[in-house]
């Protein structure tokens, strides 16, 4: 038993280190203030999604409103992405830069503006929400804090537009999430990820996907880590029915993850490509994926 | 039910849940990053262990039922990411100084530690939960059984055996 406790002393001797507690503290600030986010961020996909549906559901209801809002539809103009705004705020731990992106050309303005506009309020709410943080950590003495938005086009061509616009916070550690918006220029309309499948088929077809990838990835690089499947119902059970996608230039579908959303902070934000042939019964057609 | 003290099974409302659970995690941060450390011997893993737990516990609060059980519960996501990590990256384990300094004995008693403590590296990551959960952080043995999933006379069985692995012999009961 006097082994037990030397070794018990031993454990205890375990040198703790200086930061150890403004790690701890800075991460319960950044998973507060995700969880937060989370909520502002959906209610904008979802109103971004109404809109949508909405104006695919008029088009197709009336080919000659269809007509009315576009006058030639057939090329994609010149469609253009650049940064209409920049936001910063530099003091010594307090670091923000914001930029915010716009789109120019697309035939459907309506579209267009609704987009911009999206784009320009929720980086002036997170702005705003960041200023808060700020104030609310003075309160509490002082600490670090980052954000830095920005934006790039993963997709232009004749027919597709696929934005992402990325979100990292920092605070202690870091959060990154992502956001895609995927226009086919051609026939203006936002595209959602149910309004490219039939029915709700293609959830099931892409978590099986998903899940033997990720085994199929783990058996091979040790490095590689998801949530496993035992522990405390975080792992990969099903993608949202309005995940995050985009469609690349060779019409590949991808699936996107946000950081900590299915595997542990160091794998960062993860995409997956879904193979077009495994799809191809779900779709309503290969315009867009095949 | 007329529990009320000791976080009972009062209703509580989330964000009082929340302020719980933070408390919880910055008043114990040292057994914490001791446990984890235990696992993986080195300082920064450890702080990763403790970092990525911490995302984990806060992310799924609502599958706490009670907050009574708020020390098991963190101890099992801290025992299966630190358990995890190492399955994850055996090949390459980096040890602090300070270990390998240790591993040099200076007299005869520190001598049959030495010998001890080897006997510990030896233990399988579940062995070794065993003894720190028990030994090291005391706690009782249902609590050892809860946050290993496990139930009380399996627990029991696996600790006497663990020991006798060890050459530990105990006077009293486990």
């Amino acid at each position: 038993m006097k082994q037990l406790k030397n070794l018990k002393k031993e454990y205890e001797d375990i040198e703790i280190p200086a930061e150890l507690d403004e790690m701890v503290r800075q991460s319960i600030r950044t998973a507060a203030s995700t969880k937060k986010k989370r909520s502002f961020v959906k209610r904008y996909v979802l109103s971004a999604a109404a809109a949508a549906a909405l104006f695919v559901g008029s088009i197709n209801a009336s080919p000659a409103l269809a007509n009315s809002l576009v006058n030639i539809p057939v090329l994609g103009s010149i469609v253009e992405v650049f940064t209409v705004q920049t936001l910063t705020l530099d003091e010594e731990t307090y670091q923000a830069n914001l930029e915010t992106p716009a789109i120019d050309g697309l035939e459907n303005e309506g579209l267009q503006s609704a987009l911009n506009g999206k784009y320009i309020e929720e980086n002036e709410e997170l702005f705003r929400q960041f200023k808060e943080d700020i104030g609310d950590m003075e309160e509490a003495g002082s600490g670090h804090l980052g954000i830095d938005t920005g934006y790039e086009v993963k997709t232009d061509t004749d027919q597709l537009l696929s934005i992402a616009r990325y979100e990292v916070t920092t605070a202690g550690s870091s959060s990154a999430d992502m956001q895609y918006d995927t226009i086919d220029k051609q026939n203006n309309i936002l595209i959602t990820l149910p309004s490219l499948f039939k029915d709700d088929s293609y959830i099931a077809i892409i978590n099986s996907y998903i899940k033997d990838e990720m085994k199929r990835q783990m058996a091979r690089d040790g490095n590689t880590a998801y949530f496993s499947t035992e522990e405390e119902g975080l792992e990969f059970s099903s993608i949202q029915a309005d995940q995050s996608f985009y469609i690349t230039a060779d019409h590949k579908l991808i699936i996107s993850f946000d950081k900590y959303e299915i595997a542990p902070g160091y794998m960062g934000v993860i995409t997956f490509e879904i193979p077009s042939d495994i799809l191809s019964d779900a779709l309503v057609g290969d315009a867009y994926i095949r | 039910m007329f529990k009320t003290e000791e976080g009972g099974s009062f209703v509580m409302t989330k964000n009082e849940k929340f302020k719980r659970v933070e408390q919880f995690l910055i008043e114990n941060q040292n057994a914490h990053y001791r446990l984890a450390y235990s696992y993986v011997k080195n300082k920064e893993n450890a702080l990763d262990i403790v970092q990525d737990s911490i995302f984990k516990a806060l992310q799924s609060i609502d599958r706490l039922d009670e907050i009574k059980y708020l020390k098991t519960w963190f101890y099992r996501i801290l025992v299966n990411t630190s358990i995890d990590f190492i399955r994850k990256h055996q090949r390459m384990m980096v040890m602090d100084d300070e270990v390998l300094e240790g591993h040099l004995p200076q007299s005869e008693d520190e001598q049959a530690d030495m010998d001890l403590r080897d006997a510990m590296d030896a233990l399988t990551a579940h062995e070794k939960s065993l003894i720190i959960l028990r030994f090291f952080e005391d706690l009782k043995i249902d609590e050892v059984a809860a946050v290993l999933g496990e139930n009380v006379n399996t627990v029991k069985t696996k600790l006497y055996r663990t020991l006798k692995k060890l050459r530990i012999e105990i006077g009293e009961g486990i």
